[in-house]
Formats: C-alpha cells, structure tokens, sequence
C-alpha cells in the first residue's frame, strides 16, 4: 500500500498537528511513514502545509499525487489543488472556503469542518472532527488507534479528551 | 541500535550527536538548524546525567571559535547552523583545517543568496565542499538522505573528525532537518579521553607541550606546512568515499542526486522502472572526498544530475566521467522541491 496526502491551511488551523497525530497511528499500525512540514517564517497566520507518505517501503517524502488533500482554507486550495491525483479525494473546508476548485478530480467533498466543530461545543475541534472524516477514507489503518493517539495528543490537557473524541466520532459519522 | 522512534530529523541527529559522546554544543539559533541547539538546551535541564553543556553564543562567527576552542581540548564538540550562519564561520573553518582541530559541523542548507526563504535547498554545496574560507584546505563533507543515516553519518562524524584532526561537515537540507519517519536510534558511544586525542590540550605537566597553531613562517615553511596538509587530503580521499548505487546492472540512464532530493530520485526511478525504462542511481555520501571511483568504467551512459541548486555537484559529476557530454542537469530553486513524477519527466526526455 502507498498513500499520499496533503493537508493545507493557515498557521493556527492544527492541520500540522493533526498530520503528526495521523502519522502516528499509521506507525502504530505497521507502516513506513514520512511526515514533511513547510511553513513559513510566521508562527500564526502564515501557510502550513503537510506531505504525508504512509506506505509498505521506503518512499519519496515529497508526493507527486495527493491521494487524499485536505484543503482548509482559499489560498491552499488555489496553491495545490494541481497536485491532486484524478482518482483522489479531495476534502474541502466549506467554513472556510467559498471559491470552487477548478482542478479534474472525480471525488470533491465538501465539509463544513468549523461549523461541525461549533455543534460539538469547541470551534478547536475542526481539525479533529477533519481526522475523524479522513479515518473513514484510510481503513488500513484502525480507527481504535487513530482515537487513541488523538487522545494521547492531549494527555497535557485531559480534561479536553471528551469533546476532542465527540469530535473526531462527529467526522467519522459523516 | 535499539528503539525505534518517530522523529524529527534535527533531534533525532541530536540525539545521536550526545550519544555519540559530543557533550558540548555551541550555537546561534537559525531556521532550519534550530531544533538542534533547543534540543541541546532541553537536555541539558532534563537530563543532568549526560553531561551536556550547550552555550548560546552571540554570533554564528563566536559560535564556530567556540568549538573550535572546545575541540582544541580533546572534546566532542559542535555547532549546527545554516547556510547565513555558515558563512559567518568560514574564518573558523579555515583555522581549523590549518590547526588541524577534529570539530564537527552540521549545515542545514535553505535557499540563498542573502536571506532566502527558509525551505530546502543545496545552494551551499560548493561553500561546504570546495571550502568557503581562504586558503588550500578541504572538509570532510558528508550527506545523509533519511533521519536513519543523518543518525549514523552524524556518530560517525566525530570519529573521522579524530581519526584525521580534520572538520567534518555534516551536510543536510530543510527537508531532511524538518522530517519526521521511523528510526532507530543508535546506541551509545564512549567518547575517547581527551588526553588520548592527538595534540589535544590538556596540561602539558610530565610532557612536552602541545601547540595548536598554524604555520607562522616564512614562504619555504608555509610551503612544507600546505604540503603535510596535502598529504593527510591524498589519506582521506584514498580511505573514506562514500556512495551508493541502485539498479547498475542494466541501467542505460543514471540518476545522480545527493540529500533529500535523492530520495525523491529513488521514487522517480521506481517509476521509471514500471513503465520499462532502465534507470538505476549514484548516489554520492562523501561529497569530498567526491565518489569519482562511481563513475568509473560507465561510457556510453546518460547521466542525469538532479539538485535544488543551479548546478553545482554537476561540475564534479563533468570531472567524474568518461565524456561530459553525456551528463544532463536538472536543477530547482528557491525553496522548491521536485516531485518523483516531474524527475521522471525530466528522465523520459533523455530517452
């Protein structure tokens, strides 16, 4: 197996956090994985992007196709929707995102990830109610695990588990 | 070799570096270089028992005498910067050469000239190898291409810096120092008693006393001075090249590539192979000593040298081969990363 993916959005959104806490799972699980971050010199509001490589063996940490993107917010999406492999998923944030892709690609889901967050209770939780929707999308890697590491994630913060794991459950459901 | 760990390539290196008994760093913080020296400080408040020491100096220029001080002494000792910072050291790096102090340097390299964005790059290629300080001298350059070898080259790095006195440049890149994969971290080395480290400086009582200088003399002396220098380049180049290949047997096109950008070459490559084109790969570690025995005896071979710069291991490539009208470049710029698909684009038009 050999998945790339691509998450995307603005510095402060969790989309690196969310990439990391995927990748762990997928370790967990018994893969090869590679987690790239770019940023830029801002700590908040500046562009935070991911290529995630999870496969069997030893692969390129720069994809050339995203299998599966996660788009949060308008400047993402015009920068990397060229990157989207045809037979891929790509996710879009629609809380956030008004434009429409313009790029050829069979599957276009549109979620609105920080208004689910609203009605779970913490406008935080998008990124995690994004991981729970893209756990339905990646079922070689179990679900039971991807919970616990997001879990794990805020074992500083515990008393957010609750929310965090109505969150992630309020994706999967989707 | 033990655990195996999901981690960042700076602090897996780290880790490795105070595993590898280099107890004392030195540093001025710089992107991408800096979770090196925030590792370094963490342990040093987390983990009393190693012994760690890490000094935040006020310039990078401060930083490189650091070590070089440091190093004079018999310790494991070094800096990690990138490219700006490494510029700031060439002063130290020449004397060190001409001293012949084993230091240990990491280069994490991201775009130029000037300030440059703060992604990946190989721009500092020829500052690194061909030596960006004045004078006739050469580092010990080597580059790793995943968090496993940045760990193992990194451990590495100070016994050859000893075995030679010589500076090792452990030569990275944005991508590299930012990634995180699987590995396993090495175990723990003893680092050598100083007072067994040649020429080192410590207390000259029952002994004659050490001199850590250069030469000082006139032209005849500066002269023999340069030549016994020489000598220890020729005893390097013969004993420590270092490279790779991949698919030689059959290849009629070789890729040439270094660092992160190699790793992308070995996915081009693969799929190169599913659609039947034979495309194997040098990949060269040392990049001084320059692996030219790699090179050797492939007449007839396109070669295709892949680097995020404007050309510059191209040029060793060109000395490496029978005809360098058989070498292509492609190169990136800018903080911008070929992906395996748009490499073997760039392979089916040497087809």
């Amino acid at each position: 197996m050999k998945k790339e993916l691509l998450f995307s959005g603005i510095g402060g959104q969790g989309v690196i956090t969310l990439g990391e806490t995927l990748c762990d799972a997928a370790i967990k699980a018994g893969y090869n994985v590679t987690f790239v971050p770019f940023y830029g010199q801002e700590k908040r509001g500046g562009r935070t992007m991911c290529n995630i490589v999870i496969s069997d063996g030893v692969e390129s940490p720069i994809i050339s196709e995203a299998d599966i993107m996660l788009i949060f917010d308008e400047r993402s999406l015009h920068d990397y929707q060229d990157l989207m492999s045809p037979d891929g998923t790509l996710i879009i944030n629609s809380s956030m995102v008004q434009i429409e892709p313009t790029v050829e690609c069979k599957d276009i889901r549109k979620v609105p990830f920080n208004d689910l967050a609203v009605e779970v209770g913490n406008a935080k939780t998008a990124n995690v109610v994004a991981m729970g929707y893209i756990a339905k999308l990646l079922p070689e890697i179990p679900y039971e695990i991807i919970k616990e590491k997001v879990a794990d994630s805020f074992a500083a913060k515990p008393k957010l588990i609750p929310v965090n794991m109505e969150a992630i459950q309020k994706g999967y459901e989707l | 070799m033990g655990e195996k760990v999901f981690m960042q390539g700076n602090q897996a290196m780290a880790e490795s570096a105070i595993r590898a008994g280099c107890k004392l760093f030195f540093g001025y913080p710089i992107t991408p270089s800096s979770e090196v020296p925030e590792y370094y400080a963490n342990v040093m408040e987390t983990r009393p028992e190693e012994g760690v020491m890490f000094i935040q100096a006020e310039t990078e220029v401060a930083a490189f005498n650091m070590v070089a001080g440091a190093c004079a002494t018999g310790h494991r000792a070094m800096t990690a910067t990138a490219g700006p910072g490494f510029d700031l050291g060439q002063e130290a790096m020449s004397y060190m050469s001409a001293a012949d102090i084993p230091s240990v340097v990491v280069e994490v390299q991201r775009p130029g000239p000037g300030d440059g964005e703060i992604l990946a790059a190989q721009g500092d290629y020829f500052s690194a190898v061909k030596g960006g300080g004045h004078g006739d001298y050469c580092n010990l350059v080597l580059a790793p291409y995943s968090v496993q070898e940045m760990c193992e080259l990194m451990q590495e790095a100070f016994d050859l810096a000893q075995k030679y006195s010589n500076p090792v440049v452990l030569l990275t890149d944005a991508t590299l120092a930012k990634m995180r994969e699987s590995v396993e971290l090495p175990g723990y080395k003893e680092a050598p008693d100083p007072k067994t480290v040649r020429n080192a400086l410590t207390g000259c009582k029952g002994r004659e006393p050490h001199k850590v200088v250069t030469c000082g003399d006139g032209a005849v002396q500066w002269e023999e001075f340069n030549l016994r220098l020489q000598e220890k380049y020729a005893k390097i180049a013969a004993n420590e090249v270092r490279y790779q290949e991949y698919n030689m047997e059959d290849a009629d096109i070789i890729l040439v590539a270094y660092g992160s950008v190699a790793r992308v070459c070995e996915s081009a490559m693969k799929l190169a192979r599913e659609e039947g084109i034979k495309v194997g790969m040098i990949r060269p570690i040392s990049l001084w000593p320059f692996p030219n025995v790699a090179f050797e005896g492939k007449k007839g071979k396109k070669f295709l040298v892949v680097e995020l710069s404007a050309g510059q291991m191209v040029q060793d490539v060109k000395l490496a081969v029978d005809d360098k009208k058989d070498v292509t470049f492609f190169g990136k710029l800018g903080g911008t990363t070929p992906s395996p698909k748009v490499v073997l684009e760039q392979i089916k038009k040497l087809v």
